[in-house]
């Protein structure tokens, strides 16, 4: 397994750069200019030609990529335009650990939730315990996020003021200690985490829905129950375990789109992740952040399906990689 | 089975929900405990949040170039004068310890002298010379003293081609600015630490003077070691060393930036308040809801349309207005720019080229619908870009267009425009029919655009909407590209229009319309000319005349900005040059004096 992995991660390696340099074109072939921001009246006509100057945006696009590869293969990623030249790698280091907790609360909450409700939808087939969750999840899966967590906001944090509508902390949480550090950031977790999980779960909880029952029918579990196992292992031993094999596959290829649903979530709920790090970046034209960040989920995918098959391999000994 | 499954579910169930609420319990019990007494109280009494839409960007005045970024410079740095805005006249007036330019006629005028780093200047007889005195008693907040040399070596940062600051327009008058860069041994003279000479190639107006020389300066101690090609990148810039009334406490970038009330300052005091946290929350919906809960105290740029619910929501709030200095207007090409793109030729714009067309377009939009529907009592009708703020040179003879679709269509009938088969009117075979573009995101451009689009149907325009991305849109604006657009400007307190109506179309970068009369230029000129501001006035009433007779755009409204303020804060003066115009002089009431 060792040397299908090694061999998926070196087919991985064109692939990204690939990607990077399709996006670098792209980027620079799109409207908009990074130095559009100091061509207004009151600042002299000079600065701009300056500023792209300072980011190297005049030399011809050849000799861009050119430099820009050379830099990429030392690990060099640039200075971003929009964020007071810091190092691209800086702030993707201090905004990915955010962006990481809330993908992997999620992931967590969303395949607790999911499977749970899948399996009660399964097992209790046509009931109307059913129908209510299956109609509830299809209503969850079918709502845009972003209109999700603003009424969310306007819920649980105006009309019933449980939780805060923003930001990483309270204002002066450092006097807290370590344990109410802590406990405060989680109280501004709760909001977008559910946001986050609550459409993904509803999609989970259909597919194990559906694949619980396609198992639930097969000869093997009439035997378990006919042995007179009791209902408890049948299910999560023998049901659960079958079933859930094309639920793995969705865990993998799910962190991409938790992190594209973090996108959103960021910049309402102002953390300063991933998600916003990205969407600040394309309206500011700012190529060398927009590039780093193609770059980690980019990654992300390839080793988010690598993962996906690998599991598979563990789960299902059929399997051989 | 079902019996089986059944006791399980509905015994794990009930432990996950009881499980479930516990945890939710436990942490909003939690939070509530946090904000509803001890620490967190006593933080909130003495920090005031204010919530910012973006980050700051550099907190040094050469580059800080977002508003969020004067606004923190404005607090941590030094200034060689203070600026009011006397709402009276309209008139910039500067102030150093022992001189005014002029007295102010404003009962509003509030800001103290001892802001200041000037005592006092003289202005040569030829203006072309301009001195300053420093005070010695001024300290950086490691100790050293604030001096001349501080302003010399940042004008010379300013003025550094590497750099790129933004602001190095200021240094145009300077010695040697004429000959293409400025001779700063010449221009900026610094016999001793108290005195401070700036030379002008050219006669410079006093007010004009004043303003250009006063950028704030940088600690030449701390930074005259730092490369210009490194001067982006220096770890200096997110560990500004200033001498105001307030200094930087932490950064926590992209999400809050806090102040402290600098025990030491003398400019003019160290602040009221001791801790002023500027939390960034880039969505409009959550910086309400934070303004409705308390979590913030300021919070700009509130949409008229949520007034009502967030007053009536929070009684602790109220909404305060500064003045107008924020225009939309309609711009019609008046030349073809197809045209003048491939052969450098102007000709008129063949729907938009004459001046009767554009009045008549101008009558056809009913503004006062659009204030009416959205701006309320925060717009008036627009004139010309001259602002009603600025008492001094605004034209009130100037009678706005009436909206009076009768007298377009008559007017449109005289230019030869008259109905088609298909109701849209026609002329030598071309539909008058066109796309108005604007940008994305901008709520109350989507309203205008609608009400004008209704309005230029019902006499028979075509007007087709189209929406982009507002990178997209600026850049079309830029390149010419566009016939017709919905933008808008926020305009200086200076009147310095050339940029936006000059008739040298490669020069004026900012006349998107192709707009072109001799008269204004000339204006411009003759008004540029004047010492003393009051003798342009002339000048700009005519000006603003001509504006109105040739509508080289359809001025919509002037607005005033709104923004939301909780009742704790005590002291605020807002004023048209910005909402923390005094900030260092506002206090907090103590939240148990709160009226609930």
């Amino acid at each position: 397994m060792l040397r299908y992995i090694l061999k998926r991660l070196l087919i991985a390696i064109p692939l990204i750069f690939g990607v990077l340099t399709l996006t670098f074109f792209i980027i620079r072939l799109a409207p908009g200019d990074p130095a559009a921001f100091f061509i207004q009246p009151g600042i002299s006509p000079n600065v701009a030609e300056q500023i792209r100057a300072q980011y190297g945006l005049n030399d011809p696009l050849p000799v861009q990529y050119v430099k820009w590869l050379a830099s990429v293969l030392q690990g060099d990623f640039g200075r971003s335009f929009s964020r007071a030249q810091q190092p691209v790698v800086e702030v993707i280091a201090s905004a990915l650990p955010i962006t990481m907790t809330i993908a992997l609360l999620t992931l967590v909450a969303n395949f607790t939730f999911g499977i749970l409700i899948g399996i009660i939808s399964a097992v209790r087939q046509n009931t109307f315990l059913d129908r209510f969750l299956t109609v509830t999840a299809l209503f969850f899966y079918s709502m845009p996020e972003f209109w999700f967590a603003l009424m969310m906001i306007i819920l649980f944090a105006l009309k019933l003021p449980l939780f805060p509508a923003s930001g990483l902390n309270e204002i002066g949480a450092e006097g807290f200690g370590p344990v109410g550090f802590v406990v405060d950031r989680l109280w501004h977790l709760v909001l977008p985490v559910t946001v986050l999980s609550i459409n993904g779960a509803a999609g989970i909880a259909r597919y194990v829905r559906g694949s619980m029952l396609e198992v639930i029918r097969q000869d093997y579990i009439r035997t378990a129950r006919a042995k007179g196992l009791p209902e408890k292992l049948v299910i999560f031993r023998h049901a659960l375990r079958n079933a859930l094999l094309p639920v793995i596959t969705i865990m993998g290829s799910s962190l991409p789109f938790i992190f594209s649903g973090a996108l959103f979530i960021e910049v309402i709920f102002a953390f300063p992740g991933m998600g916003r790090v990205t969407v600040e970046a394309i309206f500011s034209r700012d190529y060398p952040l927009i590039i780093a960040n193609t770059f980690i989920s980019g990654s992300l995918i390839v080793l988010g399906n690598l993962f996906a098959d690998v599991l598979y391999a563990v789960a299902d000994p059929r399997i051989k990689l | 089975m079902i019996d089986y499954s059944k006791r399980f579910f509905s015994a794990s169930g009930l432990v996950g929900c009881l499980l479930l609420a516990f945890v939710v319990i436990t942490l909003s019990s939690c939070g509530r405990q946090n904000s509803g007494n001890g620490k967190a109280v006593t933080a909130m009494d003495s920090t005031l949040v204010i919530a910012m839409l973006g980050d700051a960007d550099y907190l040094n005045p050469v580059l800080g170039s977002s508003v969020t970024s004067s606004n923190i410079i404005g607090l941590i740095y030094p200034s060689l004068l203070q600026s009011e805005f006397d709402t009276d006249t309209g008139l910039l007036n500067y102030i150093a310890l022992e001189k005014k330019l002029r007295q102010p006629t404003s009962r509003e005028a509030k800001k103290t002298p001892k802001g200041a780093v000037a005592k006092s200047w003289t202005m040569s007889a030829d203006h072309k010379t301009l001195t300053y005195i420093l005070r010695n008693d001024v300290f950086w907040n490691d100790g050293k003293p604030v001096v001349s040399g501080d302003f010399k070596f940042t004008y010379t940062l300013y003025g550094n081609p590497v750099i790129a600051s933004a602001r190095q327009q200021y240094l145009a008058e300077l010695a040697g600015a004429d000959k293409g860069r400025v001779d700063f041994d010449k221009a900026i003279e610094t016999p001793n630490d108290t005195t401070l000479v700036f030379r002008f190639y050219k006669p410079v107006p006093e007010h004009l003077a004043l303003f250009h020389t006063s950028l704030t300066p940088l600690p030449a101690h701390r930074w005259k070691n730092v490369k210009p090609a490194e001067f982006r990148n220096s770890p200096l810039n997110i560990q500004p060393l200033g001498a105001g009334p307030y200094q930087l406490k932490g950064w926590k970038q992209q999400q809050e930036l806090v102040l402290g009330s600098s025990p030491k300052s003398n400019l003019p005091k160290p602040g009221n308040i001791p801790l002023i946290t500027f939390r960034v929350v880039p969505d409009y919906t959550v910086r309400l809801t934070q303004l409705q809960t308390g979590a913030v105290d300021v919070v700009e740029n509130i949409k008229p349309e949520d007034f009502t619910a967030l007053v009536k929501a929070n009684r602790q709030l109220e909404i305060k207005t500064v003045g107008l200095r924020v225009y939309d207007y309609v711009g019609w090409s008046n030349i073809d720019q197809g045209e003048y793109h491939k052969s450098g030729k102007v000709i008129p714009h063949p729907l938009f080229g004459s001046s009767r067309v554009r009045l008549a377009l101008t009558h056809a939009i009913d503004r006062e619908a659009i204030i009416d529907g959205y701006l309320k009592q925060y717009g008036v009708v627009c004139n010309t870009d001259v602002s009603p703020s600025l008492k001094w040179a605004y034209n009130d003879r100037i009678a706005p267009h009436a909206f009076d679709p009768a007298k377009a269509t008559a007017m449109l009938k005289a230019e030869g425009w008259l109905p088609g088969a298909d109701g849209i009117l026609q002329k030598q075979g071309k539909r008058f029919s066109f796309v108005l573009y604007t940008n994305s995101g901008n709520a109350r451009r989507n309203y205008a655009s609608v009400v004008i689009q209704q309005n230029l149907r019902s006499i028979g325009i075509d007007c087709k909407l189209d929406v982009q991305e507002s990178n997209v849109f600026f850049e079309n604006l830029h390149q010419r590209k566009l016939d017709a657009w919905l933008a808008g400007w926020a305009i200086g307190l200076e009147i310095d229009p050339l940029d936006v109506w000059g008739s040298d179309l490669n020069k004026s970068r900012f006349n998107f319309t192709g707009y072109q009369n001799p008269r204004v230029d000339q204006l411009c000129d003759l008004a540029k000319q004047k010492m003393y501001p009051l003798g342009a006035k002339p000048y700009w009433l005519e000006y603003q005349d001509i504006l109105h007779r040739d509508q080289p755009v359809t001025f919509l409204y002037w607005m005033q900005e709104t923004q939301g303020f909780s009742k704790r804060i005590e002291g605020e003066e807002l004023n048209i040059a910005g909402s923390f115009y005094n900030i260092d002089d506002w206090r907090l009431r103590p939240s148990a004096n709160i009226a609930q």
